[in-house]
């Protein structure tokens, strides 16, 4: 096994540089048969997403990959060559193991990008491009990330004000089924909140705005009720859950108004979300028991705390992740040691039988006991020389650092690669 | 056999209070699953226990100290069980596991075989006033629980500052409903067990039983959870709940540990 792994990710490059490596679907597939129709590639496979371009592939030397890559796009090497990063064999083995558990994302652990690698291994699969060694490599890695995230708690806590709101909201209601939902102004980030909440489970959606036909169309999108702005108070001891962003420069919710409102619900708990600024509710309404308010900073806070979570659980990760590591190589080189040791013996083998072939002339003068000898001093003398090679291939096989050992071998000895 | 059953429950019934011991120090329920099996086949050697304890009695094993602890424990255990059973709540078990323990290892300190039953105590009563009491306490149990769970996670989502329980406890609504369910199970159960209680004395000592201490605070005891009935009626729900079923649960605590010590018609002997 011998991998280079080449690419670009958020880290590395800007997105001038990672848009203009980027491949479509169609030239992904374009991409993959002209790679692995080149000498030294036998197999390869690309991964282009928003964050990232890389390519993954059989073969003994990177700088084959960045070229075909400056070459397929057509950029000159100068201009992306900073930007590239490359991998050999264990290091490339371990960056796709993270890349894949999500610990080299934009966002630590966000599941997206396992089903991102997933379905680029079954293009290249569909194309052909994958053979022993990738599909190896990418069902391990499926296996890592799918370790990674049961046994740690790096995709569990929410990232973003819209699934903040909803990590919240179930906390306060468990089952968010038969919730209901108000939207106060129509903010893009208001929606979007609402959305999240939506998907998760809420039924039904108020809305209500200063311009009643935009409450309206964004009713429309939810499915749900709109409401005129002058009315809402009368409406909104119905909504659970309050998403609050208007314009207004004072509260619109006053302690006051909650306090009724709290009350019209039967002490029913009430989660506010006020992501307004200047703010439209009054932050004293969290004093009142069974309303819960959270403005912009709340959460953000929120998100903070979840976030240095999502760090603490991913140094977990990558202890896993190096342990893994290991224990790939030294199956994947106790898988090729075997196979070279049997061809090392042959190979030899074949050659000291060439090699009596060849002088029999010579030896056909001796007597049938020198002829056993000499069959037997040469054959003792190739043994000889392969004693301590294939002792340390032997001892290699269960050290990870090895890696290479298996193909300096191959090479003195001239022996072919195994298919 | 009944003592070695009862020590094997307790065997298994302290993986359970591991399990809670864990928990509190990780934030992370890793030993939740084997406790719980631990605990279960806890639960059927220790009613086994209770089953043979009442077998070479010939009478509800009731009567002592040990009895009652044991009684208790397996009550708890199955008040857990159940609950678990309806709301899948894990974080449930953490408070109750070591209560579970504790009162059974109690059981395990008090065991006397020398003692016999008290003449006072051989009556028909017996199968109905203490059965009731107990199972209205563990109903109690369970609602105090909740309580603190409710007040935990509330704290948390008010000061916006997640603490490190926040992960693992239910929501605030499955805290309430079930701290209101318990309260509802167990209420009647214990109005039922004082009923008894007043019509067993009033058959067996004609009357005197108000000067008993136990049944001083029981009454007591009864008054705050028949106060926090009507004011969940009347709409409280969350946090004044939850303190009230705490204040309650003191009174329970007291009534069952405490009034041994001030003398009285329920002091073991």
């Amino acid at each position: 096994m011998q991998l280079a792994l080449v690419g670009v990710s958020h880290k590395t490059a800007p997105v001038e540089i990672r848009e203009r490596l980027a491949f479509n679907s169609e030239a992904l597939r374009l991409a993959l048969k002209s790679l692995t129709g080149r000498q030294d590639v036998s197999e390869a496979m690309i991964l282009s997403t928003c964050n990232r371009v890389e390519v993954v592939a059989e073969s003994p030397d990177d700088r084959l990959i960045r070229e075909f890559l400056c070459e397929f796009h057509e950029i000159p090497h100068d201009v992306v060559s900073k930007h590239l990063y490359s991998f050999r064999n264990v290091d490339a083995i371990r960056h796709v193991f993270r890349v894949a558990a999500s610990l080299d994302s934009m966002m630590i652990g966000e599941p997206q990008i396992l089903g991102q690698i997933k379905e680029a291994f079954r293009i290249a699969a569909d194309a052909g491009t994958v053979g022993m060694h990738l599909s190896a490599l990418m069902n391990r890695a499926f296996a890592v990330a799918k370790k990674v995230r049961s046994e740690t708690g790096i995709s569990q806590f929410a990232v973003s004000i819209g699934y903040a709101a909803v990590e919240l909201a179930r906390k306060i209601f468990g089952d968010l089924s038969g919730k209901t939902v108000m939207i106060i102004g129509a903010s893009k980030m208001g929606e979007l909140a609402a959305k999240h909440l939506k998907r998760n489970g809420v039924s039904s959606v108020l809305v209500t705005n200063r311009t009643f036909e935009r409450a309206v169309e964004l009713a429309q999108v939810f499915e749900g009720a709109a409401v005129p702005f002058e009315h809402f108070v009368d409406h909104i001891d119905r909504a659970d859950i309050v998403i609050s962003s208007t314009g207004a420069p004072h509260f619109i919710i006053t302690k006051m108004l909650a306090e009724q409102i709290i009350h019209r619900r039967k002490n029913r708990p009430m989660f506010l979300i006020d992501i307004a600024v200047p703010r439209d509710i009054d932050p004293a309404v969290n004093e009142i028991d069974n309303a819960f308010l959270y403005d912009i900073d709340d959460l953000q806070q929120v998100i903070d705390a979840n976030l240095k979570e999502r760090m603490k659980e991913a140094s977990k990760a990558e202890e896993i992740i190096d342990s893994e590591v290991q224990a790939f190589c030294v199956k994947m080189q106790s898988r090729e040691v075997v196979p070279t040791i049997v061809q090392l013996r042959d190979s030899l083998e074949k050659l000291r039988r060439d090699e009596i072939e060849r002088n029999r002339r010579h030896l056909k003068d001796l007597s049938p006991e020198q002829q056993a000898a000499v069959d037997h001093i040469t054959k003792s003398m190739v043994n000889k020389i392969l004693h301590t090679p294939i002792e340390t291939l032997k001892q290699m096989a269960h050290d990870p650092t090895g890696a290479d050992l298996v193909e300096v071998v191959r090479r003195i000895f001239n022996i072919k690669p195994l298919q | 056999m009944h003592v070695v059953l009862l020590r094997l429950a307790l065997g298994l019934y302290s993986v359970g209070f591991a399990h809670s011991v864990l928990t509190a120090l990780h934030k992370k329920q890793k030993l939740f699953r084997p406790a719980l099996v631990c605990v279960s086949v806890g639960f059927l050697l220790h009613i086994l226990s209770i089953i043979y304890r009442a077998m070479e009695v010939h009478y509800l094993p009731l009567t002592q100290q040990y009895e009652a602890f044991s009684f208790f424990g397996a009550l708890a255990a199955l008040g857990v069980l159940i609950a678990y059973a309806k709301y899948r709540i894990a974080s449930l078990s953490v408070f109750a596991f070591p209560l579970i323990f504790i009162m059974t290892f109690i059981a395990n300190l008090f065991y006397d075989p020398s003692a016999s039953i008290p003449p006072l105590l051989r009556s028909n009563w017996i199968y109905i006033h203490t059965p009731l009491v107990f199972l209205g306490y563990a109903a109690l149990f369970i609602a105090f629980a909740a309580a603190i769970m409710y007040l935990i996670q509330e704290h948390a989502l008010k000061s916006k500052h997640p603490v490190r329980f926040y992960n693992w406890l239910p929501s605030l609504e499955i805290c309430d409903d079930l701290a209101y369910r318990s309260l509802a199970i167990g209420f009647p159960l214990i109005t039922l067990g004082i009923i008894t209680g007043a019509l067993w004395a009033q058959a067996a000592v004609g009357g005197f039983w108000a000067t008993d201490a136990k049944v001083l605070f029981s009454f007591l005891t009864w008054l705050v959870y028949l106060l926090l009935i009507f004011y969940r009626l009347t709409g409280w729900r969350g946090r004044k709940a939850a303190y009230l079923s705490i204040v309650g649960f003191i009174g329970v605590l007291v009534t069952f540990l405490g009034a041994n010590y001030f003398g009285g018609l329920h002091t073991f002997q």
